[in-house]
């Protein structure tokens, strides 16, 4: 294919991008093309060996390299081309394309809309700021399981984890089962980081001690890791003097938060929520740079890859329709906002006439509540957790509600009954 | 074991030590460097905040030290020194902010002081100061705080990166004849009356000659041959490095006094730290940071630009300075021969010891020649060589060309720092044999992610290219293996 007339260009060939691009290609988008910079597609899901995948979009339960298959197995049929091995170094704001692999050199090529897929990374050790020394034996949790699942190679036999996101928790079993000992798996806050299913079955099933409310507050070892001490923290997060413990372990596995991956994004002149890490978006997955669409991990963090399919679907689709009509459709110019106990929603702006989920999570646990969606919809709620992203769907006739000329519309978390 | 005999030996292999090595190199001499670790660099010189070219400010280098008559020489010395070996170099300037009116004495104090100096004491050849106003500084730098009413610019000021330019002063040393042993520990030093004997853990060594350039273990190699007629303390300093992202938050480096400084890396990173003369004396060579000395650096550095955010770092470390005299502190530099045993030379300059190397390299080659050396210039010394491609710095029609040649450079193996396996490759062929020693020559992991996501495929790299398996890959040699175990190893071994 020549790369000059490329309809729809999707960056990342993860769940995200896979979904895209084929639903580009579904959409009608007659040359599609999915760039990947690993030597196959599939994104993270390879390393992703345990269930529970596709129990929404499939209603199975799958592995990570089954649910990825199934995807694997439609890009090829719908006949989008596959890039491999390349990796995209520069995004214009002209959607000019940058990217280098071993056989093409170093390419460049503007195609009509572009689907950003790249995903997200693991927040890092510097990002914590964890006093201490700097040994070998610290690593993120997600590169421990490319270690363990992809390279075969185990990181250490004395565990420690920082964070109960749900890598953190998968790894915790994952490690347990090949032989090492999982000493404690530390979390800052009063509740686990990630589904309570993980916390079930990966930490009570193996009997790992979960410590709630502490942290890691020193590291210790000159060449290899030796040990940790771990603090119980106060209401705002700060150690609690004497509770100090000192844990011998030769790995800490970090699992404390997901970055969008928006570097790309950010050279094309994209503006980001500051909230969620990735672009700003309208109900079609439009960023603020037309015919630029994301979808998935890039543009918030989601907590079960039926969501990332979905939502890139959509991304796709809407590149798709951009690169047939070859100008913008009319953004969506009403401004979704978070209210009361609402951390984020995205999409950030609706047009109002479309059929809309609205994807969110809140701040904070809380009990029989109510999602109130301006004066469109309510959803009742029995609870709501952080980790658990929550969806809305308005449909094009709820939206009719909208008063002629509404600016803005706020989302609350309100709390049902007494009050 | 082995036995090594000659004539001049250098122990350290930071930036003090490649500079004398390779100024040694000049000349025909039988010198021999050791260093430790597996690389050299690795030592004081790794945490360095990257300014060069100090001394302007003559309010803190002054002409009855030393240390800053040393400062001064190499202000004119660096930036042909790193265009001799390819390393980058930039100047940016430096703005010492003023914040108020009384304030102002302090300014006005140092131009004057400058002008009497310069051409005198300070290099001819060097720029200026010149006081900026408020309404320059906001145009200037309209991240800086509001606060301030004006600046001291100082154009002299450059950074570069203190371990690219030691790797290129050891390599360009041994290329013109220098020995350079790297694991090898000095571990006890006898002085005869002509020569000494060193034990290394790989043997010993005897010379005639040895300089004692081992940075914060200066003082310690000096009490192994009985030379320690100084005491020295280490004061500890907390640096952090911020991402790119925020890289063009400011173009110069700037400080106030009291306070920290925050500057621009030649990398497009923001570093922060806070200045030395405010630093705590720390355990001798425990380099762990601590929550206090960064909450203190992190107030400091957002005095000057509120805009620098706890969420932005991406790394954060403890080095130390050696301050000979803790009134004087950090003016007062270990350079010259023991007073109590001859042919041992310190040359150890606690801060700034990277401006100060190429000028502690000349001084030693007076001091070696005082002490009975004869030094005959080398006519085959080459001081040039070429840096390793950097591939992300390239231009679209050199990226192309290098790829065409080696596809190697078509696959990018660090996302963050975009760097290319045959950049990774090129590192190994000059030298490096662990994570950091890749790292540190070609930064893939010096980015955002901090290895996440490259770690796992140089691992891959360096064993197949050094022909180790993939468990005996180390982050910075010694015990710091990455992967303790295969799959199933440890299920193995339970049953
Ligand atoms: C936070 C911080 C910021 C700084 N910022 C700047 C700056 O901006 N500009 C500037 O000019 N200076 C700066 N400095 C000072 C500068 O980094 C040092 O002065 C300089 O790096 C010292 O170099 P060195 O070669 O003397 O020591 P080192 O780099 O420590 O080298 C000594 C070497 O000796 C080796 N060694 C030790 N013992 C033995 C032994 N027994 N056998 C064999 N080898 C041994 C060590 O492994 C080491 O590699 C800073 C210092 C700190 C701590």
């Amino acid at each position: 294919m020549k790369l000059q007339d490329v309809d729809v260009a999707v960056i990342g060939a993860g769940p995200a991008g896979m979904a895209a691009a084929i639903k580009a290609r579904e959409a009608g988008a007659e040359k599609v093309i999915l760039m990947e910079r690993a030597e196959e597609l599939g994104g993270l899901l390879h390393q992703c060996v345990h269930n529970g995948f596709g129990l929404l979009y499939f209603n199975e339960d799958l592995s990570g390299p089954e649910y990825g298959h199934r995807f694997i197995e439609k890009v090829m049929d719908t006949g989008v081309t596959p890039l491999l091995e390349t990796m995209v170094v520069r995004l214009g704001q002209d959607r000019q394309i940058g990217a280098v692999n071993t056989r093409e050199g170093f390419i460049t090529f503007r195609p009509k809309s572009i689907v950003l897929a790249m995903g997200c990374r693991e927040r890092s050790r510097g990002a914590l700021n964890i006093p201490g020394t700097r040994p070998a034996g610290v690593l993120t949790a997600g590169t421990a399981q490319r270690f363990v699942n992809v390279e075969g190679f185990v990181p250490g036999k004395k565990i420690v984890i920082l964070g109960s996101g749900d890598i953190g928790m998968i790894m915790a079993r994952r490690l347990t089962l090949e032989g090492a000992q999982v000493e404690a798996v530390v979390e800052i806050l009063p509740y686990i980081g990630g589904l309570i299913r993980n916390e079930v079955q990966c930490l009570h099933d193996f009997e790992i001690p979960l410590f709630l409310e502490h942290t890691v507050t020193r590291i210790h070892g000159e060449q290899r890791l030796e040990a940790v001490t771990i603090a119980r923290v106060d209401g705002q997060r700060n150690p609690v003097a004497g509770t100090q413990r000192v844990i011998a372990c030769d790995s800490l596995l970090l699992s404390v938060g997901l970055i969008p991956e928006n570097e790309l994004s950010l050279m094309a002149g994209i503006q980001l929520d500051p909230v969620t890490g990735g672009a700003l978006v309208d109900e079609t997955r439009q960023t603020t740079v037309p015919g630029v669409f994301a979808g998935g991990n890039v543009l918030h963090v989601h907590d079960l890859v039926d969501n990332v399919s979905w939502e890139s679907e959509l991304a796709g689709e809407s590149a798709a329709r951009f690169a047939a009509a070859g100008k913008p459709e009319a953004r969506g110019e009403i401004k979704v906002k978070a209210g009361r106990n609402i951390r984020y929603v995205v999409p950030q702006t609706i047009s109002g006439r479309k059929d809309t989920t609205l994807y969110m999570r809140v701040s904070e646990p809380e009990e029989t509540v109510r999602i109130k969606v301006g004066n469109i919809t309510t959803k009742g709620m029995r609870a709501v957790k952080p980790s658990e992203m929550l969806k809305i769907e308005l449909s094009a006739d709820k939206l009719e509600k909208l008063k002629e000329g509404t600016q803005e519309i706020i989302v609350d978390c309100e709390k049902r009954g007494g009050k | 074991m082995s036995q090594v005999e000659t004539e001049v030996l250098i122990i350290g292999g930071g930036i003090g030590g490649a500079a004398i090595a390779r100024e040694l190199s000049k000349y025909k001499v039988d010198a021999t460097l050791v260093e430790k670790g597996v690389d050299v660099g690795q030592g004081i010189t790794k945490y360095s905040s990257t300014i060069m070219c100090q001394g302007a400010n003559v309010l803190e280098f002054r002409s009855e030290y030393h240390n800053s008559r040393l400062v001064w020489a190499g202000m004119s010395l660096m930036e042909p020194l790193c265009r001799e070996l390819d390393v980058p170099f930039k100047r940016i300037g430096s703005l010492e902010l003023v914040k108020d009116q009384a304030g102002m004495r302090h300014p006005e104090k140092m131009m004057r002081r400058f002008s009497n100096w310069h051409g005198k004491y300070l290099p001819a050849d060097i720029e200026p100061l010149q006081f900026i106003d408020r309404e320059t500084l906001r145009r200037w730098e309209p991240n800086v705080d509001k606060k301030y009413i004006g600046a001291v610019n100082d154009p002299n000021i450059a950074v570069n990166d203190p371990v690219r330019l030691t790797i290129a002063l050891a390599d360009n040393a041994r290329k013109n004849g220098i020995k350079i042993l790297l694991e090898t520990e000095v571990l006890d030093i006898s002085a005869g009356t002509d020569e000494f004997k060193v034990q290394t853990n790989n043997g010993s060594i005897t010379c005639r000659y040895i300089i004692n350039a081992a940075g914060e273990y200066v003082g310690k190699i000096a009490q192994m041959a009985d030379a320690d007629d100084f005491v020295l303390y280490p004061v500890k300093s907390y640096q952090a490095v911020l991402d790119k992202k925020v890289g063009g938050l400011i173009n110069r480096m700037v400080l106030a006094t009291g306070s920290g400084m925050v500057t621009p890396t030649i990398h497009g990173n923001l570093f922060f730290g806070i200045s030395p003369g405010s630093q705590r004396l720390g355990k001798a060579h425990d380099h762990s940071t601590d929550k206090k000395l960064a909450d203190a650096a992190l107030r400091h550095a957002q005095e000057l630009v509120p805009a620098i955010s706890a969420r932005d770092i991406i790394n954060a470390f403890v080095g130390f300075i050696v301050f000979r005299n803790f009134e004087i502190g950090w003016h007062e530099c270990t350079v010259g021969v023991s007073r109590w045993v001859p042919r041992f030379i310190n040359a150890s300059i606690g801060f700034p010891g990277i401006c100060a190397a190429p000028a502690v390299a000349k001084e030693m080659i007076e001091i070696l020649t005082q002490q009975g050396l004869r030094l005959e210039e080398n006519s085959q010394f080459n001081p040039y060589q070429k840096a390793m491609p950097d591939f992300s710095d390239l231009s679209d029609e050199e990226k192309k060309k290098l790829i065409a040649q080696d596809p190697r450079y078509g696959h990018v193996v660090c996302r963050c720092e975009t760097v290319t396996e045959g950049e990774i490759v090129e590192a190994i062929k000059r030298g490096a044999r662990t994570l950091d020693g890749i790292k540190f020559r070609c930064r893939p992991g010096m980015g955002r992610c901090q290895g996440g996501f490259c770690g796992p495929r140089i691992t891959k790299i360096l064993a197949r290219e050094l022909g180790i398996p993939e468990e005996e890959v180390t982050k910075k040699g010694g015990e710091s293996r990455n992967l303790l175990y295969k799959s199933k190893e440890l299920l193995e071994a339970q049953q």
